[in-house]
């Protein structure tokens, strides 16, 4: 009958869930929880100190500084893989030869390991061995600082996300195209729209379901990204490109502030929290009907 | 503690939850409160050669004694954490490695170290190289890592350069080494970046120079008039010295400098004696035509090596017994094997060893007789000052460990290199960042 | 379909206008060809470089760099299975990794079929919940996390390196199952169940092969984050037995001399399995992704 399995799903359902809460709240709640502690290793033992750690960290310019880098990578690491991201689904979704192996080879980046891509990128940009560092100087742009300059330091930060992400962006946008009724499009032409017109006012709105949840998820996601940066600058030079997570470790493994490092953590999350909540706002998931 | 009944059964429910989300087979086995006993140690040496030596030491001792010993091994920047972790998941190692010494300092405070002063005290050990937390030793020493410069000597005889004695000598060296035809070479290499290979190969001007950064009253000598000036100097030398480097300074570490050394990069560069294995087995054309030289000073009186070390501790676990028993019958033959594996690079910080026929009879060692002559005179010149940042100050503390753990140095000479801002405005900032790092 | 297609079937126009037509279609199409060269191009070539430099002789590694494949050489990679433990961290992986999928695929399935099914107060707030796992910085969660696993015994196991992955695995699971089965009109299932399905048998049998290419994804993606995880396994896992690739590739840059070579001879062999896996699912993995992206 019905209620015996329903049973069975029930079971599932609260098990899932009671685990994701030991495993992800609990977690979420030890590190919170010693945010308002001072240690000075994960096994000394912690004194509780209230907010200090939350007015000492908010008083130094370095948090403020790396809440910025973060905000900078994470927004510009986003628009870049959407912009981008949208722009080869367009390219793909077209029929032509080998159609089927570019859109594979469009995807392979995604597949990548960080440490893989983070290794293979610093061979190729190194300053005596690289290729990219010797093809930019045949090509005439001399001796290109990759991450000698605070400035480039950040930019081939975010290109390297943008390289190893957007495919995520492209198979989303692909599929959400391919699902576009072609009458639209048709209706559109008939009214004599071009091509922009159209994807402004037919592929655009259509694709706005995929647009919300992949921003959003990307969002989170590139805010809170600690392998990359660590492995290509750990947040250098001159902290150019320290964010929240980078400071957060740096805090707690390095520096004998563990209280710290957790303030650091729980204030990122605290800004994701509220960007999320306001997000949810105006992009609500479920539309009413 | 709790009643073991209850711990056991709120245990029990949440694993019989778990069991049937995944594989049984994947639980470890119970801990077993050993018949056979078995030490945990952790190498921070990852080269295969010093792993093998572990491994036959562990294998012999276990014939020996009959007690096993499993090596896990990790690379040098990951063994503190790894120890910490080890510790808080109740599996503490028995002998670990450890390189710095404010870790020492920081887990003999928390008491997890087993101290083995009498172990230690068996040897006349070299310059520097004992750090006793409250009149104990805690950490067996197994090298020093001192930095020196390297120079091409084919290329000095070629240029008629002599071995410079001062700041200014070594730029013009370094100048004049540079050469743009064919590939292009440079004068001389160093990290910039903030890491670790920064703190130990681009400060050994200063220390020559005479710059420290604490008295024995734990003042910051750093903040002197006197010391601020020759920091200044010693920026003003660096930045003219960054015109002869390779670009990509910020992002070198360790590795690119040996790369750069033995591919005809840079005509000079700071290492230990790993750089001359380093050319033995991949630019063998280059092992017979380098020369090595301590760090010079502005005048040319005293010169510096930038101190570096590794070193064994004992946790305090059930088996710290056997494993200062190990320790002790290791630190005869299969020590001089452990040595052997980094034969230049691994020098010796006990005394004994370098009289020891079993230790000079490696083929290395025999051909570079001259450098392992150089290396040893570091430790017994007076005019050679040893010193580096986290050693600073009278006795082992977590203060020299910030500043080197913040970058306040590499991000003094990345102010000057990178924003060329004025070389009393980067000391300043220098002199602020290490006040905020102490607290 | 294709634009062209539908040109072709649009009736016939003066001599003209085709003609400038076709002209226009022409440079269309070769602008479309370079675009497409372009992105292939920029996609694989990065990767192209990590190949051939493992296939290159080490020597030649240190030398002006060539764009075309120098003289071949296997020694990187004899050299990295001699140097490090890799078949031991390939297999660790492929343990993770796969109990991961089954533990995450299980789950998500009962989870998103419960909450689009049933009645479930909070729908919202659960399914927002999970996305906390993702907003707290992975490094400060993990000490805490494998607190936990030491209180239950299993520090420093496999099994507590499966469990801090699917914590990462289940809300992108969830979320995308989720968007599949409320896609699905429950009218299928009533109709099945009208035939004498239970509703079990209904599940099994109408919902989950119409959720193919969903559940292919999540099983792809759930595959994707175990295997490339690096923070977890660096904290979670202790001895040298049990390390994952990741964790055994980092280390070999942590060691002192430069080997380019083995590194991107690693390097290769972790991603080799994807690239297979991704070019036998791909069909599934698009179609998956999409959907429950839409949806959600």
């Amino acid at each position: 009958m019905r209620s015996r399995y329903d049973w069975v799903i029930w079971g599932f359902l609260l098990a899932g869930l009671a685990i994701t809460t030991v495993f992800v709240l609990v977690p979420v709640l030890h590190a919170i929880g010693l945010s308002l502690h001072s240690a000075q290793s994960f096994i000394a033992k912690p004194v509780w100190v209230g907010f200090d750690n939350y007015a000492r960290i908010l008083s130094e310019p370095t948090f403020w500084r790396a809440a910025l880098n973060g905000l900078i990578y994470a927004g510009g690491s986003i628009v870049l893989q959407v912009v981008l991201g949208i722009a080869f689904a367009l390219v793909l979704n077209n029929a032509f030869p080998g159609q089927k192996l570019v859109r594979g080879l469009a995807v392979l980046p995604y597949l990548l390991p960080t440490v893989v891509v983070a290794l293979t990128f610093q061979w190729m940009m190194d300053g005596s061995f690289g290729l990219l560092t010797a093809l930019a100087r045949e090509m005439g742009f001399g001796i290109v600082p990759w991450f000698e300059r605070p400035g480039t330091a950040m930019a081939t930060t975010i290109a390297l996300s943008v390289w190893l992400w957007t495919p995520f962006v492209t198979v989303c946008f692909l599929a959400g195209l391919q699902s576009v009724p072609q009458a639209l499009y048709d209706a559109a032409k008939v009214d004599g729209a071009g091509a922009f017109s159209r994807f402004l006012h037919v592929t655009l709105p259509q694709l706005r379901p995929v647009l919300t949840v992949v921003v959003l998820l990307r969002a989170i996601w590139m805010f809170n990204k600690f392998d990359i940066i660590w492995l290509m600058t750990k947040g250098g030079p001159l902290g150019a490109t320290e964010h929240l997570p980078v400071l957060a470790y740096k805090r707690a493994f390095s520096l004998f502030d563990v209280g710290g490092g957790a303030a650091v953590a729980t204030l990122s999350f605290l800004m994701l929290c509220t960007v999320v909540a306001i997000y949810f706002r105006l992009f609500p998931l479920e539309e009413k009907k | 503690m709790t009643k073991p009944g209850k711990t056991n059964v709120s245990r029990r429910k949440v694993l019989a939850g778990a069991a049937g989300l995944g594989a049984l087979s994947m639980f470890p086995a119970p801990a077993v409160h050993a018949q056979v006993h078995e030490l945990r140690f952790l190498n921070a040496e990852p080269a295969i050669d010093s792993v093998r030596a572990l491994r036959v030491a562990a294998a012999q001792y276990e014939r020996e004694r009959r007690v096993k010993i499993v090596v896990d091994t990790v690379p040098v920047g990951d063994a503190y954490t790894r120890m910490t972790s080890a510790i808080r998941g109740g599996k503490p190692y028995d002998i670990g490695t450890l390189i710095f010494v404010a870790h020492v300092l920081s887990l003999a405070n928390e008491g997890q170290l087993t101290p083995i002063t009498q172990l230690v005290n068996k040897h006349k050990w070299g310059k520097r190289i004992l750090f006793p937390i409250n009149g104990e030793q805690y950490w067996y020493m197994y090298d020093y890592n001192l930095c020196w410069l390297f120079y091409r000597k084919d290329l000095y005889d070629q240029l008629r350069l002599e071995v410079p004695k001062t700041w200014a000598q070594l730029l013009e060296n370094s100048r004049k080494t540079m050469s743009t035809s064919g590939t292009q070479r440079f004068g001389i290499t160093t990290p910039v970046g903030s890491n670790d290979a920064t703190n130990w190969m681009s400060f050994g001007y200063l220390w020559a120079e005479g710059v420290s950064l604490f008295d024995d009253k734990w003042n910051l000598t750093f903040d002197t008039p006197e010391a601020r000036k020759k920091t200044a100097a010693y920026l003003d030398f660096f930045a003219e010295l960054y015109k002869t480097m390779p670009p990509g300074s910020t992002q070198i570490s360790f590795g690119n400098v040996l790369a750069q050394f033995s591919a005809d990069q840079a005509a000079h560069a700071p290492y230990a004696g790993r750089l001359i294995e380093f050319l033995e087995q991949r630019a063998p054309q280059l092992a017979d035509k380098y020369g090595m030289m301590p760090y010079p000073d502005q005048g040319g009186r005293m010169a510096a090596v930038n101190h570096g070390y590794d070193g064994w501790v004992i946790g305090k676990t059930p088996l710290a017994e056997e494993a200062v028993r190990f320790m002790e019958w290791f630190s005869d033959a299969h020590y001089i094997n452990f040595l052997h594996s980094a034969p230049l690079h691994f020098q010796p910080p006990r005394l004994d060893i370098y009289d020891d026929p079993r230790w000079r009879a490696h083929p290395l060692i025999e051909k570079h007789a001259a450098a392992v002559k150089q290396m040893q005179g570091f430790l017994e010149d007076p005019n050679i000052i040893i010193r580096s940042i986290d050693t600073e100050g009278p006795a082992p503390d977590l203060r020299p460990a910030k500043i080197f753990e913040s970058w306040v140095l590499p991000e003094m000479l990345q102010n000057k290199v990178l924003k060329n801002m004025s070389s009393e405005e980067c000391v300043a900032q220098a002199v602020a960042g290490m006040r905020k790092a102490i607290g | 379909m294709s634009v062209i297609t539908k040109d072709a079937a649009m009736a016939p126009r003066t001599n003209r206008r085709m003609g400038a037509r076709s002209l226009l279609r022409r440079v269309r199409r070769a602008g479309l060809g370079f675009a497409a060269l372009a992105i292939a191009a920029y996609s694989f070539f990065p990767i192209y470089w990590m190949l051939i430099s493992s296939l290159r002789d080490p020597q030649y590694l240190f030398r002006a760099p060539d764009l075309l494949p120098g003289p071949f050489s296997l020694e990187s990679y004899e050299t990295l299975l001699q140097l490090t433990d890799y078949p031991t961290q390939f297999m660790n992986s492929v343990i993770v990794a796969s109990a991961v999928v089954a533990i995450t695929l299980v789950c998500s399935v009962m989870i998103a079929y419960a909450v689009t099914r049933f009645r479930v107060p909070g729908k919202t707030l659960i399914i927002a919940t999970m996305l906390y796992a993702y907003m707290f910085p992975p490094m400060l969660l993990a000490i805490p996390l494998y607190g936990i696993f030491v209180w239950l015994g299993i520090a420093g196991s496999l099994m507590s390196l499966v469990i801090a992955h699917c914590t990462l695995t289940l809300p992108l699971g969830v979320w995308l199952l989720w968007g599949f089965f409320k896609a699905m009109p429950f009218e299928l299932e009533e109709a099945a169940m009208v035939d004498g399905c239970t509703r079990l048998g209904s599940f099994l049998r109408v919902v989950l092969p119409l959720s193919l290419p969903g559940i292919i994804t999540v099983a792809v993606f759930s595959f994707l984050l175990s295997w490339t995880d690096y923070t977890y396994a660096l904290v979670m896992i202790s001895s040298d037995a049990q390390k994952t690739l990741p964790v055994g590739l980092a280390s070999m840059i942590g060691s002192f001399d430069m080997r380019w070579g083995e590194i991107m001879a690693g390097a290769t062999l972790i991603a080799l399995p994807l690239f297979l896996l991704f070019t036998l699912l791909s069909r599934f993995f698009i179609q998956g992704l999409s959907a429950g992206a839409m949806k959600g």
